[in-house]
């Protein structure tokens, strides 16, 4: 899955789970949406399905301090490149391993 | 002794029992319970549980001697406001007795904290080791945040109840404050019934800014279910808004009448 691909997703699941729509990718959602950390652990949630992965503690942790759209993307993009590398040691390209 | 008398005493009379209250908050505490919460801290199986348990009791007693102390304060509490389990609890809040009051209705409880309480010493631990929520998720918050909500739905599942206070703080007239969505989010996502309760004249015996209880009365404290709400079908066919919205309308609605009675 390509970064647009991954930004399409979030932007989904926050129209359906969140109610909000199309959020700009710099807003800082907090401010803009009232997007609060009851609603950051729904997003981790969400964020595990879309990877078929348990994410650890440690990993939800760092997510709290995430603040826009673009940042999620970041985030979900570098734990599918640790996933992948896990997987494959390192000896292939990381392709996607999310689903679809 | 006239009524001139009495009321000039009474700030006295509001001051002694007012300390002896606050006596059984502190040394009650210590010589009452604190040896339970120490087994519990230290032996039991489920700490967070043992806690909250042992918090309502300790409430319960709070009351009990305050009915005794200031009997001019009649009681008023629906039967069905006690029978309630494995719901989303939102009240309106008036004052600081709000909370320990439905505390000490339910033995399983749990309920959203401001995180700078958890700061201070031995109430803040009192506070983590009884499993509350805190308000934010920042810095060393974080964890405790997503651990809690994330136990949530097995918490109410098995019978317990999240108190909310969705303004977040007390109202200071009476009128009711900006909502916070947090309840409103957690019953969606844990799939729990909202229930609205409203709560009326615990700030005439605790003031706002006042050192002293008002011992005297008369005043009555009242605490009604008045309404529930499906929050996850609810959500299903509307909007977590729209919830908001019904919860703030009921609240309204009964506030509005009593300020008119």
């Amino acid at each position: 899955m390509e970064r647009d691909a991954i930004k399409a997703a979030i932007i989904r699941i926050f129209d359906e789970k969140f109610e909000i729509v199309d959020p700009s990718a710099d807003d800082n959602l907090r401010d803009a949406y009232e997007f609060d950390s009851i609603d950051a652990v729904e997003l981790l949630h969400e964020i595990e399905i879309l990877l078929d992965t348990q994410l650890s503690q440690a990993e939800k942790k760092n997510a709290m301090e995430i603040r826009t759209i673009n940042q999620i993307v970041d985030y979900i993009e570098a734990l599918a490149q640790d996933r992948c590398l896990a997987k494959s040691s390192g000896s292939e390209p990381c392709l996607s391993t999310m689903e679809q | 002794m006239t009524s001139a008398g009495r009321g000039r005493l009474q700030p006295i009379f509001d001051f002694l029992i007012t300390l002896v209250v606050w006596t059984y908050f502190t040394a009650g505490f210590v010589l009452l319970f604190s040896p339970f919460y120490l087994w519990a801290g230290i032996f039991s199986k489920n700490r967070e549980r043992a806690f909250q348990q042992l918090n309502s009791r300790f409430y319960r007693g709070f009351f009990f001697l305050v009915r005794r102390l200031m009997p001019g304060h009649r009681w008023h509490i629906q039967p069905e406001v006690r029978r309630i389990r494995s719901s989303v609890i939102v009240c309106n809040h008036r004052s600081y007795l709000d909370s320990i009051l439905l505390i000490s209705l339910y033995e399983k409880h749990n309920t959203i904290v401001k995180s700078r309480l958890f700061d201070i010493p031995f109430f803040g631990r009192m506070l983590q080791w009884s499993g509350y929520i805190p308000s934010s998720a920042e810095g060393r918050f974080a964890e405790m945040m997503i651990q809690r909500l994330e136990r949530m739905d097995a918490f109410l599942a098995d019978g317990g109840n999240l108190i909310v206070f969705p303004e977040g703080t007390r109202s200071p007239n009476g009128s009711l404050g900006r909502f916070n969505k947090g309840a409103f989010k957690i019953a969606r996502r844990c799939r729990a019934p909202i229930e609205v309760l409203f709560i009326r004249n615990t700030d005439r015996m605790f003031r706002r800014g006042v050192f002293s209880f008002n011992t005297r009365g008369p005043n009555t404290i009242r605490l009604e279910r008045i309404g529930g709400i499906d929050a996850a079908a609810e959500c299903a066919t509307g909007s977590l808004s729209r919830v908001a919205a019904t919860v703030r309308a009921m609240l309204e609605l009964k506030n509005d009448g009593e300020e008119e009675a």
